[in-house]
């Protein structure tokens, strides 16, 4: 669906992409993960022919990135780029005719797209006086009435309660089941876990691990993570190096990668004779990945 | 037949976005129904205000001192503040929203956006000629010249005032703050020198050969010829040339403004 191979681009003398290599294939949520500056939104650009990348291609369906590839491609911006005093119905009407869609077309689509999204009984309500999570859902909305066939979503979440969080994600699900290419940048780990099957992880403008969750977690030598409360943290550091375990700080947190699942009384039994205030386990997260190849 | 295919499609596309683009803007000015009804009493207020003025003083009847003061009112009030201003506001607010960069994201056209937004604002202008053309009518005023070269010189001044408006909008204003600040700035001395408020007869000559430089004195001495005193395109063909050729670099201009616009907002 969306081929990108070696894509170069810099501002002035800062290079912000490169060599950046990635494929995603139809039907996939591809999620694109990294730290504010390393090359997500100017990836996002170039894609959507804002910008032009120094070197490098894309193709989107087998067509090289240009203005007719424009109508393939649906954007969900971080923020709800909506006409604030125009209804739903109204919002998603004046997109569609953007996009050339004739009435007949627009009259199912706008129909559908607020299906979708859960806002039918919103339709005529003006946008200002939605809830963000709703605004957010109609944003995504936005993006699909033109039926493209790949849809970014530029950090969905951001900003959403928790609620508001499930059934972005819930849409999202359902638009892949769909058949809809999805091309997923968040800043939450969490997020990305539970919605990708494949996930690449920007730095310095190029992916340094890319994979499934499955694939990503082979990328560290652990088994299971486990993170220690203690006073004495120079001896557990020391003990838990006799034992191949790999220490971490996770923030404040003191953690250690286990090379093999060991019961909780085999994990306290190698630290016996240090005062440990409490141990915590948990399994290899992507956010433990993520942080060791963004280091 | 594959090329004339080609291009009626095109056309056909950008007749579709430019609809939509002023469909939008209206739906939106609807919205806010008080600035719909404060639109309509600004003009309306300009021309009894004018129109009594010139009554008094100019010892005018009154069906002649509403012909003479409606044009005024027309080009210096009415479409001045909605067609300029109203285009500052639309590019503006969509800056800041910053929808205008989902409609970069979209295959809408440049052409189009400047099309739309000329069509909207030509929507009110003309709801605003009909309410001035109905107030003076109202009060016996008749239009004396040729109908069609009234409306060639109202269209060449709503082509100005938005290119204009385009210009300053996508160069100039950043914020909603600044676009009072930049019709203030702009529009009040060019309307005054322009004659909208005040008859241009009144002007020193030093004023007046300044006046000759300034496109609203042209739109209203056309129209004020034409509408108030009956005459024909040769004895306003000076003014009629001057609106022509600014309109045509107005255009210009606000078509190169949005191109600039759009490489410094292309990035979302």
């Amino acid at each position: 669906m969306l081929q990108i191979e070696k894509l170069n681009k810099s501002y002035g003398n800062r290079p912000v992409l490169r060599d950046l290599t990635l494929h995603i294939q139809p039907g996939q949520i591809y999620g694109l993960l990294g730290q504010n500056g390393a090359g997500k939104t100017t990836t996002i650009n170039i894609l959507c022919n804002l910008l032009n990348a120094d070197s490098g291609h894309i193709t989107l369906n087998g067509e090289p990135v240009s203005d007719s590839t424009k109508p393939l491609i649906g954007v969900a911006p971080q923020e709800n780029l909506l006409y604030k005093s125009l209804s739903c119905e109204e919002n998603l009407n004046f997109f569609a005719q953007i996009y050339g869609l004739d009435r007949k077309q627009r009259y199912h689509q706008v129909e559908q797209c607020l299906k979708a999204v859960n806002l039918t009984d919103r339709a005529n309500s003006p946008v200002e006086t939605l809830s963000g999570g709703m605004q957010r859902r109609l944003n995504i909305a936005v993006a699909l009435v033109h039926q493209p066939k790949l849809v970014i979503l530029d950090e969905p979440t951001t900003g959403l309660d928790i609620e508001a969080r499930y059934e972005i994600w819930d849409l999202i699900q359902q638009l892949q089941s769909q058949g809809i290419t999805i091309l997923l940048t968040t800043h939450f780990l969490d997020e990305a876990e539970r919605l990708c099957q494949r996930i690449g992880i920007l730095k310095n403008g190029s992916i340094v691990a890319e994979g499934s969750l499955e694939e990503l977690q082979k990328l560290i030598p652990a088994q299971e993570i486990i993170v220690i409360k203690t006073e004495q943290e120079a001896e557990v550091i020391a003990r838990a190096e006799k034992y191949n375990f790999i220490p971490r700080r996770y923030g404040s947190d003191l953690a250690f990668w286990l090379p093999e699942p060991l019961e909780l009384k085999e994990i306290i039994l190698r630290f016996d004779g240090i005062s440990i205030d409490s141990i915590a386990r948990y399994p290899v997260r992507l956010e433990h990945i993520y942080v060791e190849v963004t280091k | 037949m594959p090329d004339n295919h080609n291009g009626n499609k095109l056309k056909m596309k950008y007749w579709y976005e430019t609809l939509a683009v002023a469909q939008r803007i209206l739906i939106e000015l609807g919205r806010r129904r008080r600035s719909l009804v404060l639109w309509s009493i600004f003009p309306v207020s300009i021309l009894i205000i004018n129109a009594l003025i010139l009554k008094e003083r100019a010892n005018l009847t009154t069906a002649k001192a509403f012909e003479s003061a409606a044009p005024a009112s027309l080009v210096g009030a009415a479409l001045f503040f909605s067609c300029l201003g109203g285009s500052v506001a639309t590019v503006v607010a969509e800056r800041e929203q910053h929808t205008l960069k989902r409609l970069f994201i979209s295959p809408l056209s440049g052409t189009s956006y400047f099309l739309g937004i000329f069509l909207a604002h030509s929507c009110i202008g003309i709801g605003q000629v009909l309410l001035v053309y109905a107030i003076a009518a109202c009060f016996g005023a008749q239009f004396q010249g040729s109908v069609l070269l009234g409306s060639a010189i109202i269209l060449l001044s709503i082509i100005s005032y938005v290119g204009v408006g385009f210009i300053l909008g996508t160069q100039f204003a950043r914020r909603t703050e600044d676009v009072n600040s930049l019709v203030a700035a702009f529009g009040v001395p060019l309307l005054i020198l322009g004659g909208a408020f005040l008859p241009t007869a009144l002007f020193p000559k030093s004023l007046l050969e300044l006046a000759k430089y300034n496109p609203i004195y042209h739109m209203n001495e056309s129209l004020i010829q034409v509408w108030a005193n009956g005459k024909n395109f040769d004895d306003i063909s000076e003014h009629f040339w001057f609106l022509f050729i600014f309109s045509i670099a107005m255009i210009a201009g606000g078509w190169l403004s949005y191109r600039r616009m759009l490489r410094v907002e292309r990035r979302l």
